[in-house]
């Protein structure tokens, strides 16, 4: 108990003894996490509005005009044991007319001059979660297309893409910047780590002396890594949850916008925790490579 | 207790220490004499598993030091306590927390903690000088605070290495009595030095290094 009080209160020593380093330490691994922070939070956003906005894509199977009964009823059939499918809602020509009347009453005029209804009838198809990324869909829609009497498959294809897309880069660069700020971060910390080890080398050499083990002359030093990752992440946190709340408040000031701010999600309580746990590994990965760097102990 | 067969240490291809063999017994006080430069200090190095000798074999209790996992290093010099010319104490800590080092990294409990420093302080006589910090200390106080460092967890035997170097006769004659004293309770010290008040005091078996060979007086003096 009292070699743990004393490890502590080393730690605490060494913090105090560099204050202003470890400071300094703590706001820029602050400022770079919350860099990562950006990229995640993006990430999340856009994820969450893709998932979102799968969910209420719906494709569209147009049937030839000219078709039997029969023949709708065996396309039905098909569709309906395809796995792919969620729901399946069929739009007869004039239920189709019907709806565009409702949505559009100053545009029927311009049907009623055709004479007959233009409209084709269709199948309204809302595609199973595992079917809806952009590739399963296109497969699918690809597929569905071969069916006789199946005279068009439609859906906001490019849109879905262009989404998927979007989500994709900003995943490969929150990779990267991830882990190139990561890595800056665990210099940061090695560094402040390596000022506080030179500064203490005399009574690291002393605990050597008198047969102080590796692990009890590494454990402030570790802890002190710890905590500065740690501090560095929830001030990360912090910084990123008041950049966010200004940006959503910016949103919704913006008429045009009135609505997506409620989209605009934050970090959850245990995705926060994850990146302050994060944080701490990366601290103890700094004071750690720092250790072995000094290498204390094999003297 | 202590056996040096065929012992050679080299620094970039230096010898600082050439072929020696000696033996020192459990309780024996042992002077190590030599000009600066004679590998005493590198004597004393191997004898705590600072450095690892390149040819011969070290043998302290009949266990080969050559042998030891780093990991036994540690547990190695808590056996030993080791007395350095420039103090090496923690000037931000108080007397008692300097002494206490070695007991905590042990993990002694408090009681043993409090009860050992207070019997080591008793015994270099400054007991009432332990909340005090090293700073305010003279030097030859400094030095027997950390003889009392080096004594507080009952070692094996002591090592002091120019102990004397800081101090001036009337001290050095204070620091022999103490070590002395401790010697008498069956610790087993070797004392490095080149200080002739020392080797004055001490009437006692003198092992002479030269060029990293033990010699005798005689050839020193030549």
């Amino acid at each position: 108990m009292r070699r743990l009080l004393y490890l502590l209160r080393e730690a605490v020593a060494n913090v105090l003894t560099n204050r202003t380093t470890t400071l300094v330490a703590v706001a820029t691994t602050a400022f770079t996490f919350a860099c990562v922070g950006v990229f995640l939070l993006l990430y999340v956003n856009l994820r969450t509005m893709a998932s979102s906005l799968e969910q209420d894509i719906q494709v569209m199977v147009y049937l030839q005009d000219d078709l039997t009964e029969q023949a709708r009823n065996d396309i039905e059939q098909q569709l309906k044991v395809d796995r792919a499918i969620g729901s399946l809602t069929f739009v007869s020509k004039e239920r189709a007319l019907a709806d565009f009347q409702a949505q559009f009453p100053s545009e029927s005029r311009l049907l009623q001059g055709l004479g007959q209804n233009p409209l084709p009838a269709s199948f309204v198809v809302t595609l199973v979660a595992e079917s809806r990324s952009s590739d399963a869909m296109r497969r699918w829609a690809n597929r569905t297309q071969l069916i006789p009497g199946v005279s068009q498959v439609q859906y906001s294809q490019e849109w879905v893409e262009a989404l998927a897309g979007i989500v994709r880069y900003i995943e490969l660069a929150a990779i990267i910047v991830g882990v190139i700020l990561s890595a800056a971060s665990v210099t940061i910390i090695a560094n402040t780590i390596r000022l506080a080890l030179y500064s203490r080398r005399e009574e690291i050499e002393i605990l050597g002396l008198i047969g102080a083990s590796t692990t009890f002359i590494r454990v402030p030093y570790l802890l002190e890594g710890a905590a500065l990752g740690l501090c560095g992440s929830a001030l990360s946190l912090v910084i990123l949850k008041a950049g966010f709340e200004l940006f959503r408040h910016q949103i919704h000031s913006a008429t045009r916008f009135l609505g997506v701010d409620a989209l605009l999600t934050f970090f959850s309580f245990d995705m926060c925790l994850v990146l302050m746990l994060v944080g701490l590994f990366l601290g103890c990965a700094g004071s750690f490579l720092s250790l072995l760097r000094f290498g204390e102990g094999r003297a | 207790m202590i056996q040096l067969f065929h012992v050679s240490k080299y620094y970039d291809r230096r010898p600082a220490l050439s072929d020696v063999t000696l033996e020192i017994e459990k309780g024996e006080f042992v002077l190590l004499m030599g000009p600066s430069g004679a590998g005493k200090s590198t004597l004393l190095k191997l004898l705590i598993g600072a450095e690892r000798p390149e040819e011969g074999q070290i043998l302290v209790q009949g266990r080969s030091l050559s042998k030891l996992r780093p990991s036994e290093i540690p547990v190695l010099r808590r056996k030993v306590g080791v007395v350095l010319q420039d103090f090496r104490l923690l000037p931000k800590k108080t007397v008692f927390e300097n002494v206490s080092l070695p007991l905590l990294v042990q993990g002694a409990s408090t009681t043993e903690i409090r009860r050992k420093v207070a019997e080591a302080l008793r015994s270099v006589g400054l007991d009432h000088k332990k909340d005090l910090f090293p700073p305010g200390l003279s030097t030859g106080e400094q030095q027997r605070i950390c003889i009392a460092r080096a004594i507080v967890n009952g070692p094996i035997m002591l090592l002091a290495d120019e102990p004397t170097g800081n101090l001036d006769p009337y001290l050095t004659s204070e620091i022999i009595e103490l070590f002395k004293s401790i010697n008498a309770r069956g610790t087993t010290i070797i004392v490095a030095t080149h200080d002739p008040n020392v080797l004055a005091q001490v009437n006692r078996r003198v092992i002479t290094l030269d060029h990293g060979k033990v010699v005798s007086p005689a050839q020193v003096a030549s």
